[in-house]
């Protein structure tokens, strides 16, 4: 992802326009495909993040159904991170032998591994 | 019966024992003379064939005790006999040996049957019968023969009681034959009987087989002429095993008690002695005797032995009292007059030991005998002690078993005291019993309050009512109490409860009780409610679903951006293996959520397997074909840039 960096000079100003420049970055720079994933990945968080704050809010009453939901929202969260660099096509030189097919389908059996677990789990 | 004498004298040797370790034995079971009725009502029993008879005959006459109607049992015998059965000779002959006047004659084939009998092919029981016949119709037999095929079948039948019978059988062999082999099959047996817990020794088939073990055992040795190589403590085991048995099931069980009874009463080797005190093993003036029975196993009583006494110990202060004392034989009975070196009372530890005969075994013997005395109360003094010390105490004397005249008060400026001395009537000296009591019983309520008086450093037993310090155990009763004194120890005589005075014991007013309600433990307790376990706290279920609802809304915003995006599936081919895969996929998640309500896990990864193996080949099929299309694409593309660059 082509990220320019700028330093800040210290005021607020500057930050607004850091994140502005990395999101005309990002839009143009980034290949679709790389964006649907991370609009997945997106909402992996938001689930993940609201599984935690009504668990915070409510209570941990059944502990091992919050469990599960939440390990699924972080394990599929980490697996569709690793999915993005492997198929990200400026890591290429590090994944020589790995085809985005390939990774693909290394995605799709540790989903099924994960949630065969969490299913378990969820009581 | 003399019952407790027995354990005592257990009890007595199984703590030595502890200490000493080499202490011998104590015999613990004999047959008394209640038992030896007993077992002599068992074999008195009408005879229902020659072997009861021969149960009967043979086992009284090892008692001692001869047959009622001796002709009447010899016509019985010659009637019931059968001629043909080795067993039944054997029992017949024996019968006919142990009774007087009784001749039959035996024809030859009986003695051709017998003889034939004793040889390398039959049993070692037929054996024993054949031989025992032969002995007991006093017809000749070839000893040495016999005894090798009695050493050739003890080789192949290994058993306890086969061991048991060919001791009996040689016991009516010659002299001359070399029985050696034989008698070292009691060693044998000796080492099989088991141990149990140090004071029985037996063999797991039993006691009939012990007991008929010791009668073969002794009477081989006695015909042999060697010493059975049994140890004191081991024969002393055996007779603890076999005279425990009091009750007999079977006429077969009697006989051999009987049988081992007599044996132990009159062998050549071994005689077990039996030291019993008659009556309780206790001393007092009234009583100055201490009287033992010294019998054997079938409590007869052995008036040739000597009895002595070698030691008598105080037990709480092990000081000797007397030392190398005969008792003196008196009827049947050996007595001591032990008062006679007037013992202070208590309990005393006796060594005595019985001699007269070499063959006497157990005959040292431990002993507890008590020496009571009568105890006297005397300077009874009853006072009433003026707290603040301003008026001198008024003591009144009291002598046993008068009252005391007159009221004792005891309230907030007096305390109530008493004092005495109790001394032992018979000598003069000063006792401490166990039990000295006061106690004090309120006449109206029926409370009573026991304390105990202590004696002070010159034996004066002191106790002091002071009514501050205990007005809880009176629960602020007050009123008049009787006093009683109780004075009692296991070496007293004369335990003493003793009415004293009545005092009047008043408390002050503000803890005046209620009226007294005695405590009943037996009522029922309140009842416990069992408290279930309670559900965890739970969200109202209009929260919960809001949140259901709201974790529903990334997934909309999700498809929100990915229409933004642009994502679409135009590339979607319909090639057979991409449907495969894109239904495997979607039948796996189903299973998902079907394991989520109904499947356990091992059904899931079956299906799972199924499934999974399905889409992943589908799946394989479907990336590659993408990969090579992507892969000409990438070529194509690049071909042509090459092509423009050119």
């Amino acid at each position: 992802m082509s990220g320019a960096a700028g330093s800040g000079a210290g005021s607020a100003g500057s930050v607004g326009s850091v994140v502005r420049r990395f999101l005309v970055e990002y839009g143009s720079g980034t290949p679709s495909r790389l964006k649907v994933l991370d609009a997945y990945l997106l909402y992996v968080l938001l689930t993940g993040a609201l599984q935690f704050g009504y668990c915070l809010g409510v209570g941990t009453f059944p502990f091992n159904s919050f469990l599960s939901g939440f390990i699924s929202a972080v394990g599929s969260f980490i697996l569709g991170v690793c999915l993005r660099i492997q198929i990200n096509p400026q890591n290429k030189g590090e994944f020589q032998g790995i085809s985005p097919e390939r990774a693909f389908a290394d995605f799709l059996f540790a989903n099924t591994i994960l949630h065969l677990v969490v299913i378990n789990f969820v009581g | 019966m003399a019952v407790p004498g027995p354990r005592l004298r257990v009890a007595a040797a199984l703590s030595v024992l502890l200490l000493a370790g080499a202490q011998a034995l104590a015999p613990s079971h004999r047959l008394t003379a209640r038992d030896l009725a007993r077992l002599r009502a068992a074999l008195e029993r009408p005879f229902a064939d020659v072997q009861a008879a021969f149960y009967s005959i043979v086992g009284l006459g090892s008692l001692g005790v001869r047959v009622a109607d001796e002709k009447a049992a010899c016509n019985f015998i010659k009637s019931h006999v059968d001629s043909s059965s080795v067993d039944s000779l054997f029992y017949a002959a024996q019968s006919i040996q142990a009774l007087s006047g009784c001749e039959v004659t035996i024809s030859n084939e009986t003695r051709e049957l017998l003889l034939a009998a004793v040889s390398e092919d039959s049993s070692i029981t037929q054996i024993f019968h054949a031989v025992g016949a032969l002995s007991g119709f006093g017809l000749p037999l070839a000893s040495q023969e016999a005894l090798s095929a009695l050493t050739a079948r003890l080789s192949k039948e290994e058993n306890v009681l086969a061991t048991i019978q060919a001791l009996e059988t040689a016991s009516y062999l010659s002299q001359q034959a070399d029985l050696s082999g034989i008698v070292e099959e009691i060693e044998d047996l000796v080492a099989r009987l088991d141990d149990l817990g140090g004071v029985y020794l037996q063999f797991e088939e039993g006691i009939e087989t012990t007991a008929l073990f010791v009668a073969a055992a002794y009477k081989l040795s006695d015909h042999v002429g060697t010493e059975p190589a049994m140890k004191e403590d081991q024969i002393i085991q055996l007779m603890n095993a076999i005279f425990s048995k009091k009750n007999f099931e079977t006429l077969s069980e009697a006989f051999s008690v009987a049988c081992a009874a007599g044996s132990l009463s009159r062998n050549r080797y071994h005689l077990p002695v039996i030291v019993v005190p008659d009556g309780p093993a206790a001393v007092s003036h009234h009583q100055p005797v201490l009287r033992l029975q010294v019998t054997n196993v079938m409590s007869q009583p052995l008036t040739q032995a000597s009895v002595k006494l070698d030691y008598a110990k105080s037990a709480s202060s092990k000081a000797t009292v007397l030392q190398q004392t005969a008792f003196t034989l008196s009827g049947d009975v050996f007595e001591l007059n032990f008062m006679n070196v007037k013992p202070a009372s208590g309990y005393y530890d006796f060594s005595i030991s019985v001699d007269g005969d070499k063959r006497f075994i157990a005959n040292k013997v431990e002993l507890k005998v008590k020496v009571s005395t009568e105890v006297g109360i005397t300077n009874v003094d009853l006072s009433t002690v003026d707290k603040d010390q301003s008026i001198a105490p008024k003591t009144t004397r009291v002598a046993y078993p008068a009252k005391a005249k007159g009221l004792f008060t005891a309230d907030s400026h007096q305390n109530f005291a008493l004092s005495f001395q109790l001394i032992d009537v018979n000598s003069g000296a000063e006792l401490i019993p166990h039990q000295t009591f006061v106690r004090l019983h309120n006449q109206k309520t029926g409370q009573e309050v026991v304390f105990v008086a202590e004696p002070d450093s010159k034996n004066v037993y002191k106790f002091e009512l002071d009514t501050s310090e205990r007005k809880t155990e009176f629960d602020s009763a007050s009123g008049t109490y009787t006093l009683y004194l109780i004075i009692g120890d296991a070496t007293l005589e004369n335990p003493i409860l003793w009415n004293v005075a009545d005092v009047v014991i008043t408390f002050p007013e503000e803890d005046a009780p209620s009226t007294v309600q005695s405590k009943d433990l037996f009522v029922p307790k309140p009842e416990i409610q069992h408290l279930f376990r309670e559900p965890e706290k739970r969200p109202p279920t209009v929260v919960s679903n809001t949140f259901t609802a709201l974790i529903l809304s990334p997934l909309l915003l999700l498809l929100i951006l990915w229409i933004k995006i642009g994502a679409n599936i135009s590339n979607f081919s319909f090639a057979p293996s991409t449907i495969v895969f894109h239904m495997g996929h979607a039948a796996m998640l189903g299973l998902m959520y079907v394991y989520w309500t109904q499947l356990n896990m091992f059904q899931t990864l079956k299906y799972l397997a199924i499934l999974g193996g399905i889409t992943f080949l589908a799946g394989n099929r479907m990336l590659a074909q993408k990969a090579v299309k992507r892969i000409a694409a990438e070529q194509s593309s690049r071909l042509a840039k090459y092509r423009t660059l050119r």
